[in-house]
């Protein structure tokens, strides 16, 4: 509508510039509504899932679906005191946490020696890390459980924590690399030849200006950690079990409380979205996976 | 067997006049008494007959001193969770045994018979009565090649659920007797204003060669195996009503291979379908208004017959001492097996939403008023049959064949024959991997 | 990257100890978790190994591999897999570039960052929940898409009872989920571009394509083959949210290459069959990763 407007008041000066605002003002409209899709498209699940979660089994199972309905907290109540998803949310936090601080303290230092140093077998060696990554989870899980078992910490959550290093020390090491590598080397050399240890270098001077891409390999291990089902399922029962296994203990084909699903799926996914949001900053300067700045 | 309403007076002073034969009258406190602090682990399901057994386990602890500590698991995970657990010998000391797991229990030896506790005075119960349990279920819930290994705990018979309302409007003032007639008369009257007559649970997974498959070959004479356990899913009968199964796709909602219990239960408590076979445990939460649109119309009979017989789907699980527990876990499971499957406390069990397969329990006039699906599973248990799925040790790698395959011809990707042909093929080879066709095992299911 | 580097002070050179210290945290511990079980698995993969029937287990060799290599439902799974992989990832990366040079303009500042935020949401999004939701959303009867559909006149469709449908319901989720991550990482690549560089360029053409394809695209390279490996490794592995939604079903629509390993080995039991199933897996997502670097990856690697 304000396209129009703007044509039409532009018209009567000058015809050309009118056309380009008017040819400008158009694709601001465009580039909004666009947007406003992608937005959309992104939230509406997460908007569902929400609203499911506060209706009962009955209006959630209405045909056709209610979009105005009483709202209860029932399903929350329940999942909450009476299934103890409070205990499984601890659990995954612990385990999301611990293995995240792993995964960035033992990567960093791997990463700035790939990014920085030269030795024989580099290439494979980045190779290697990254393919731990691939591994199929399926694959390893039996092996994990009978060396577990063995060792008497099934249902712990140190197992866990180590177990998804597997996948979240490649991720570190992959996104750092590329991020100490878009770092000057003019930088260190200066350190170097005041006599700074490589230690200290990599410290002091790499590390701050790497922070982008820590925060957002943080940001994927904790997510990937927070979020993993085969293993939980498969080395946790009561003690240690997280919140993605306890969802899915709900999904019993002989009855559907879908309520209390999505319940504790929004549980789940709103402290991921919290914690990723506060970082988002970091997201894109983190993500330029190794090209050079 | 007259005296039915002075047995549960009775059963005290028979327990008394036991109890006196036997030095001392035997009691669960006394018993136990030796297993305080005990804990035992064992695999629970969220059904119902599993939040009965939690309330009635206060009590048990309370009064025996042991622990039970459950690990819930929904069904599609318990048994690969036994499993790792049993081959690695961890902690559980009681097996959850679904009929269709029992021989794989059996010939792995992580079960104890429960000979060993009932030859002990000292824990079995006086009035234990195995001959009271339903025949049909004590064979196939906790029977194995004629050893019992677990006494029957969550017990299930397919019952047809259907809406009085719906049936009477169409002009019928019963349900069908006969799975023709469900097709052939209610099929066409009842299917109509985006209404149904009829859905059947598909889904891929158990519910699809459970519920779906094996439900339709019985009736009709059909069968997995033959005598020499060869595939039987070409025969004539099979096939007779495996095309039936295609047959009656008309009169049941579009989109059923994805229907599971949840969904099938949800079509008839919202009344978009008329007529449903389902797992007696599902009355309860039908009949009740808070889960159900129709609750009011809602009646039970047991499932229709086909040309051979009633043959209604059969399934539930028993519980028995997993061998991997040592002596005292062994020796306060089985107190918390027998007190859960108790004669004593049959009636408790029920009343907290649990189905019990203790036949003395259905006896009494008034369990039988209180519980309006109770005739027809007491009709339905005289006629199961205890191989209704194979339940050898072979069991779990066949259903995933079927599971596929099942789906498949639902879904017209293949034929009948077809279809019956690749499960057939592929089941034999898993039978004769596992050694039945050169003599080393013996034909049991 | 630095063989050009050639100062006799060597700046890439250090000790042993020095590179040790670097570096043999993060290798002995990823050496400790990840090889045993890897080593395990490919041990079983050579053994007739069923939980069910372990009594009887025994060294068969390749007899395992050769079983998958001629196993006609291996080789759909596979099939499926690289379909979802061929559909979903090329709409992955055009939507997520498409996102990317969207908010990589300038103006509309805090809509662009409302955009970026809300694309967190997908990706933070639990895979398994995913699948629960994809039950919820995409119901024949209470799902709210059919109803959506419904006020534009289409449908209702039968999403998770159709078989081709039900694959296009994992594609959508696939694409919901990941599109926005592509999207980040492109935007990211976007930011690496120097401004100078892209203005000049600016003034040169008019046409965003060409700016595109001779500006932007050289700093993208990298952020698309991340994509790349990532997102196949990702496909080959996707096995959550199908699981929660499909079980595979409905006949064998969606069981794909995960979910197939998964039923043998831990419904079927049968391990040796399983690991031989997953090593080659893991072979060919090795084999796929190495070719993705050696195209795309090598002028930023040499």
């Amino acid at each position: 509508m304000s396209v129009e407007t703007a044509t039409g008041t532009a018209a009567t000066s000058a015809p050309a510039t009118a056309h380009r605002t008017a040819q400008r003002e158009r694709r601001l409209w465009v580039q909004i509504l666009l947007i406003a899709l992608v937005i959309l498209f992104c939230i509406f699940p997460f908007y569902w899932m929400v609203t499911t979660s506060l209706k009962t089994q009955i209006v959630a199972l209405q045909s056709p679906p209610a979009w105005i309905f009483d709202a209860t907290t029932a399903n929350y109540t329940e999942v909450l005191f009476a299934d103890g998803v409070g205990y499984t949310l601890m659990n995954s936090l612990i385990v999301a946490v611990c293995t995240t601080i792993l995964a960035v303290g033992l990567g960093c230092p791997a990463a700035y020696a790939l990014a920085r140093f030269e030795f024989r077998g580099k290439k494979d060696l980045w190779f290697w890390f990254i393919t731990n990554r691939m591994v199929s989870p399926v694959v390893l899980a039996l092996p994990f459980f009978l060396i577990v078992r063995m060792l008497g910490l099934l249902d712990t959550h140190i197992v866990l924590i180590l177990i998804y290093l597997t996948f979240n020390l490649p991720i570190v090491i992959w996104i750092c690399t590329d991020q100490f590598r878009s770092i000057p080397r003019d930088l260190d050399e200066a350190a170097l030849l005041e006599g700074a240890s490589q230690w200290r270098i990599f410290r002091s001077v790499c590390l701050p200006l790497a922070m982008p891409g820590v925060a957002v390999s943080s940001i994927f291990s904790f997510i990937f950690s927070w979020n993993e089902l085969m293993f939980a399922l498969v080395l946790t029962r009561t003690y240690a079990k997280t919140a993605p296994a306890m969802a899915v203990s709900f999904m019993e084909g002989y009855n559907l409380p879908y309520g209390k699903i999505m319940a504790t799926s929004t549980l789940i996914v709103i402290p991921v979205i919290i914690f990723a949001l506060i970082a988002s900053k970091q997201l894109v300067r983190g993500l330029t996976m190794g090209a050079v700045k | 067997m007259k005296l039915r309403t002075t047995v549960s007076a009775l059963a005290l002073t028979a327990a008394m006049a036991f109890g006196s034969n036997a030095a001392q009258a035997w009691s669960l406190e006394e018993a136990a008494k030796p297993y305080e602090g005990t804990t035992i682990d064992v695999v629970f399901l969220l059904r119902p007959g599993y939040e009965a057994a939690e309330e009635m386990l206060k009590d048990f602890t309370e009064r025996t001193g042991i622990n039970v500590n459950l690990i819930k698991h929904p069904y599609e995970n318990a048994l690969g969770e036994q499993v790792r657990d049993f081959i690695s010998g961890g902690d559980l000391d009681v097996a959850l045994v679904d009929l269709v797991w029992i021989g794989n229990f059996a010939e792995n030896g992580w079960m104890v018979p429960i000979e060993e506790f009932t030859s002990n005075p000292d824990l079995a119960d006086p009035d234990l009565d195995l001959e009271d349990f339903f025949p049909v279920t004590l064979d196939a819930f906790g029977t194995w090649d004629g050893t019992v290994y677990g006494l029957p705990f969550d017990n299930y018979s397919g019952l047809m659920y259907y809406n009085k309302c719906m049936l009477e409007d169409a002009g019928f003032d019963g349900p069908p007797e006969t799975w023709e007639a469900l097709k052939d008369e209610y099929g066409p009257a009842l299917t109509k204003d985006g209404k149904y007559a009829y859905a059947l649970q598909s889904k891929r997974n158990e519910t699809q060669s459970a519920d779906s498959f094996a439900r339709m070959l019985w009736p009709f004479g059909g069968s997995f195996l033959d005598a020499e356990f060869r595939s039987n899913l070409n025969s004539e009968e099979s096939q007779t009503g495996l095309k039936f199964r295609q047959d009656l796709m008309q009169y049941m909602p579009q989109g059923i291979v994805a229907y599971d219990h949840a969904e099938t239960v949800n079509a008839l408590a919202q009344g978009d379908v008329a007529i449903i076979t389902e797992w007696s445990g599902f009355a309860s939460s039908l009949k009740d208004p808070n889960t159900s649109a129709v609750a009011d119309c809602i009646e039970v009979a047991a499932e229709p017959s086909g040309p051979a017989g009633r043959k209604p789907a059969l399934g539930g699980f028993s519980l028995a001492v997993a061998s991997q527990a040592d002596d005292d876990e062994k020796a306060a499971a089985w107190l918390m097996i027998q007190y859960l499957t108790s004669k004593a406390n049959a009636e408790k069990y029920l009343d907290l939403g649990g189905v019990s397969a203790r036949q003395s329990v259905y006896e009494d006039e008034s369990v039988r008023d209180k519980f309006f699906f109770a005739d027809a599973l007491v009709e339905s248990w005289q006629e199961g049959v205890p191989e209704f799925r194979p339940r050898f040790a072979e069991w779990p790698e066949i259903t995933e064949i079927v599971q596929e395959w099942g789906t498949k011809m639902m879904l017209g990707e293949v034929t009948t024959e077809e279809g019956a042909e690749e499960i057939g093929t592929r089941m034999e080879a898993v039978l004769d991997d596992a050694g039945y066709y050169d003599g080393e095992k013996p034909l049991a299911q | 990257m630095s063989q050009s580097v050639k100062s006799p002070s060597m700046p890439g050179r250090v000790s042993r100890a020095t590179l040790f210290g670097f570096l043999g945290p993060a290798v002995i511990t990823l050496a400790l978790i990840g090889i045993v079980p890897l080593a395990f698995a490919v041990w079983t993969s050579m053994r007739d190994y069923n939980l069910t029937k372990l009594a009887r287990q025994k060294f068969i060799g390749f007899e395992n591999y050769v079983t998958v290599l001629n196993d006609g439902a291996f080789w759909d799974a596979m099939g499926r897999t690289f379909t979802l992989l061929a559909i979903a990832l090329p709409m992955q990366l055009i939507f997520g570039l498409g996102i990317a040079l969207l908010l990589h303009k300038p103006g509309l500042g805090f809509f662009k960052t409302i955009a970026r935020l809300s694309l967190v949401v997908p990706m933070a999004t639990t895979y398994a929940v995913v699948g629960l939701l994809g039950q919820v959303m995409f119901n024949l009867k209470y799902g709210v898409v059919n109803q959506l559909l419904g006020f534009l006149g289409l449908g209702p469709f039968d999403w998770l009872g159709d078989p081709n449908l039900a694959f296009v319901t994992v594609i959508f989720w696939d694409v919901w989920q990941w599109t926005p991550f592509c999207a980040l990482v492109l935007l990211a690549g976007l930011t690496t571009v120097p401004p100078e560089i892209e203005e000049a360029a600016r003034l040169e053409t008019k046409s965003w394509l060409t700016i595109l394809r001779h500006v932007q695209l050289p700093f993208l390279v990298p952020g698309l083959t991340a994509l790349l490996i990532l997102r196949t490794a990702d496909t080959l592995k996707l096995f959550d949210m199908v699981f929660t939604m499909t079980r595979g079903g409905p006949g064998a629509a969606t069981e794909f290459i995960a979910l197939l390993i998964q039923r043998v080995g831990f419904r079927a039991f049968d391990q040796g069959l399983a690991s031989a199933q997953a090593v080659i897996l893991l072979i060919i997502t090795i084999v796929l990763s190495r070719l993705y670097i050696s195209f795309f990856y090598r002028e930023v690697h040499s």
